[in-house]
């Protein structure tokens, strides 16, 4: 693989936006495949930024940053692009639960999140089901994520999913839940995935969406 | 017979007169001086003013429109112009005294008095029977509240739990139903929505016989939240107006988290805070100039790399610390948090997180300090936890209290007495003095090896279980009357029927 593709990757795990800029910049004047630039270089190295953080090696301020550096990589690369050359990793709408304010968490996987180039729509805090199946008909996501905090919210998760089955969305899509007081057995009895912090919240999001694509 | 008169005359305390003395009662500290608080109390003004707040609740905006507060045309972003702010601190009490379940006057929340006690909402608890983690439930609040009411470091009551056996809606006045029973010391505690403190303090009040009685001296302290940074809902802003017309103590305690909800600097996330908990105070003097009001919250930061908020760091620490000394600047009672860890299970690290908070806490004299058992960042509670902490106020009550200059405490006379060579547990100077002078623990090991062996070769853990279960089987905590508790039922069911319509 070339060394140009390296730098990149290694401009993105170290944050370096105007580095990045410059090294794709060159990428692109050497004739390299702007795919390729993306998926050899620039996505090498938010992977690796992803694993540094899920091992506690990385700081989530750095992942952000990071993040930034890799989406100057991609402004100066996705007017070149053909057609079908990088999908979107897909479209998710994220809320808080119905009666709950808790948010930083569920802000922090939204980042997350589309530091790994999902688009996510943000429904805020204390949405209630109807509205999420609203958002639902209109941004037609892949996935539904909802965070609750608190014991008495977390039944309106499960109002949502019934309510995603009653309108016949439930099918298209997948719904990932968390936040402190959920678990694993909970999200398994209101059929929904679940995980317990950011990290594993992406692959998670990447497991579902894999599934999905494979049906 | 000629009866001799031993105390003719008032007691010679010194023997020489020493003019213009200068002694330092307790151990100094102070994070800010007189400067930084001014500098901080000014931008805490500046960021009230100039960013303002959402505030969620009409009639509170309308209060702080009278008032002279800028009201955007949204009707919910408020300015509040630093006037209004230092009416409001002007009219605030500088102590609030709460006093237990017989009115006897015992926390004075005022200058450095710090005092001790447990934390609100856990999800989970460590049973003291088999150490497992499982869901709290109610029992485990009359549990904390026996333990607490027996402790002798531990000041007030909190009830380590957010009750999962219990109709959900309702955790709060169960909680509170729990612990009036079973402890005399005052109880900090929260409610969900306005409908469920009206039955918390009507309970208070049934056991103070009226609504003046618990005004006058009160034995509850309830806190409601704002959402940091600068969001005010209209249920925190409601149970906080309803405290203020009542009169009864109450505090509004933000959770700031630096870097996440407050900035990545311990001064920024300082301001944060105290932004937060003013606003409440300033809604509250508006209400009802004079109403107890309390400042403070919990104050932290965010591990950047685990994500979880830390109650244990050296930042939560210092920057509780900061707080304390800015709200004592302005003569407002304070809270703040201790005794509390980010550890899952009950081991050394729990040690080393009560101990530097409580250390630090006492150091800095807030007023309320709360949290001590609380585990895993705020998910998990435990007695044995609770009573590590009171082992650990103790101590650290004794370090307080530094070191007494005076006649007796030089022990000239004595010392002169035993001489070279000799020794003083045999004086009279040690009878008078080791009990005053020494604390004595309860549960820290202090035997030699052939005696710790000998006694059961116990680890520490050990030891506060059986101290817990000691406690639980032992202690007789007061009981309330069947008639008050009787009355204490009924207005349980009656909230219970008004959640099922
Ligand atoms: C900060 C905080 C608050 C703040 C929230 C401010 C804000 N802007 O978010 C304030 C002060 C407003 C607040 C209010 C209340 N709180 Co609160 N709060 C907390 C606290 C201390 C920390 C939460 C936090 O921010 N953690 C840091 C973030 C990064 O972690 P996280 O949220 O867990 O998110 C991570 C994972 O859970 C996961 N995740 C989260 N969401 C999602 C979603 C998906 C799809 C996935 C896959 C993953 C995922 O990934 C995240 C990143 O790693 C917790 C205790 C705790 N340790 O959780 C209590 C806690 C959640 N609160 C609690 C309570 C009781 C309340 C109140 C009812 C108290 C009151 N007196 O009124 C109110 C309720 C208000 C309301 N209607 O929501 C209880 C809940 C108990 C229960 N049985 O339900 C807790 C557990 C109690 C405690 N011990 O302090 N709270």
């Amino acid at each position: 693989m070339s060394e140009l593709y390296e730098q990149i990757a290694e401009s993105v795990v170290n944050g370096m936006a105007d580095e990045v800029e410059n090294l794709v910049q060159k990428a692109i004047n050497q004739g390299m495949k702007p795919k390729e630039i993306i998926n050899n270089g620039l996505i090498v190295g938010m992977n690796e930024v992803g694993e540094l953080f899920k091992n506690f090696e990385m700081f989530v301020p750095e992942v952000l940053i990071s993040s930034q550096a890799m989406n100057k990589g991609m402004e100066i690369v996705k007017p070149l692009l053909k057609e079908g050359d990088v999908q979107k990793a897909g479209k998710a709408v994220f809320a808080t639960a119905r009666g709950d304010l808790h948010d930083i968490g569920k802000k922090l996987v939204i980042m997350m999140m589309e530091s790994s180039g999902y688009e996510v729509i943000d429904l805020g805090v204390d949405v209630k089901p109807e509205e999420i199946i609203q958002a639902v008909k209109e941004h037609n996501p892949n996935i539904v994520g909802m965070s609750s905090m608190l014991t008495t919210t977390m039944p309106a998760m499960k109002e949502t999913i019934e309510l995603l089955k009653e309108n016949d969305l439930y099918g298209n899509l997948k719904v990932m839940i968390g936040g402190a007081p959920v678990t694993e057995k909970y999200a398994d009895e209101i059929d929904a995935s679940y995980s317990n912090n950011a990290s594993a919240a992406i692959e998670l999001a990447n497991r579902l969406i894999s599934c999905m694509q494979a049906v | 017979m000629a009866i001799k008169r031993r105390n003719k005359r008032a007691v010679k305390l010194d023997d020489s007169i020493r003019t213009n003395q200068v002694s330092n009662n307790s151990i100094q500290f102070r994070v800010l001086n007189e400067n930084q608080c001014e500098r901080l109390y000014n931008a805490v003004l500046e960021v009230m003013e100039n960013v303002g707040m959402q505030i969620h609740h009409k009639g509170a905006v309308e209060l702080l429109r009278n008032a002279g507060c800028w009201v955007e045309d949204d009707g919910i972003t408020v300015k509040i112009p630093s006037h209004v702010v230092k009416k409001a601190i002007a009219s605030s009490p500088s102590r609030i005294v709460l006093s237990n379940r017989n009115k006897k006057r015992k926390l004075f929340l005022e200058r450095n008095n710090a005092y001790f006690g447990p934390g609100p909402t856990l999800l989970n608890f460590i049973d003291v029977n088999t150490g497992e983690r499982r869901p709290v439930v109610k029992n485990d609040v009359l549990n904390t509240a026996k333990v607490v009411d027996a402790l002798p470091n531990i000041d007030f009551c909190m009830s380590l739990a957010n009750i999962s056996d219990c109709t959900s809606d309702l955790a709060d006045v169960h909680e509170v139903h729990a612990m009036l029973q079973n402890t005399t010391k005052p109880i900090v505690t929260w409610a969900f929505d306005r409908d469920n403190l009206d039955t918390i303090i009507k309970m208070f009040e049934v056991v103070a016989g009226g609504e003046k009685e618990l005004q006058m001296n009160p034995n509850v302290l309830i806190y409601s939240e704002p959402t940091t940074p600068f969001v005010h809902t209209y249920e925190a802003v409601d149970k906080l107006l309803y405290l203020a017309e009542k009169g009864l103590p109450q505090n509004y305690t933000p959770a700031v988290q630096a870097g996440a909800t407050g900035p990545a600097t311990r001064a920024g996330t300082v301001i944060v805070g105290a932004v937060d908990t003013l606003a409440g105070l300033v809604i509250s003097q508006l209400k009802n100039p004079g109403a107890p009001f309390i400042c403070g919250g919990v104050i932290t930061n965010m591990d950047m790399k685990t994500t979880v908020m830390c109650y244990g760091s050296p930042e939560f620490a210092v920057m509780h610390a900061a707080t304390v000394d800015l709200f004592k600047y302005l003569n407002i009672p304070t809270f703040s948090t201790a005794g509390c860890t980010d550890s899952c299970i009950l081991d050394e690290q729990v040690g080393i997180d009560q101990a530097i908070t409580i250390y630090t806490a006492a150091l800095s004299g807030g007023n309320i300090i709360h949290d001590v058992g609380y585990m895993d960042g705020g998910m998990v509670g435990s007695l044995e936890a609770l009573c590590m902490g009171d082992e650990i106020i103790g101590e650290v009550r004794s370090i307080m209290r530094g070191v007494r200059v005076d006649d007796e405490a030089l022990g000239l006379d004595v010392i002169e007495k035993v001489g070279p060579g000799g020794h003083f547990l045999n004086e009279k100077h040690t009878m008078d003095n080791f009990r005053k002078e020494f604390w004595y623990p309860e549960t820290i090991e202090r035997s030699n090896y052939e005696d710790w062996k000998n006694s059961g070769s116990l680890t520490y853990r050990q030891k506060l279980n059986i101290r817990a279960k000691k406690i639980l089987e032992e202690h007789q905590p007061q009981k309330l009357t069947d008639d008050i508790i009787e009355q204490l039922d009924i207005l349980v069911e009656e909230a219970e029927k008004r959640c099922k319509k």
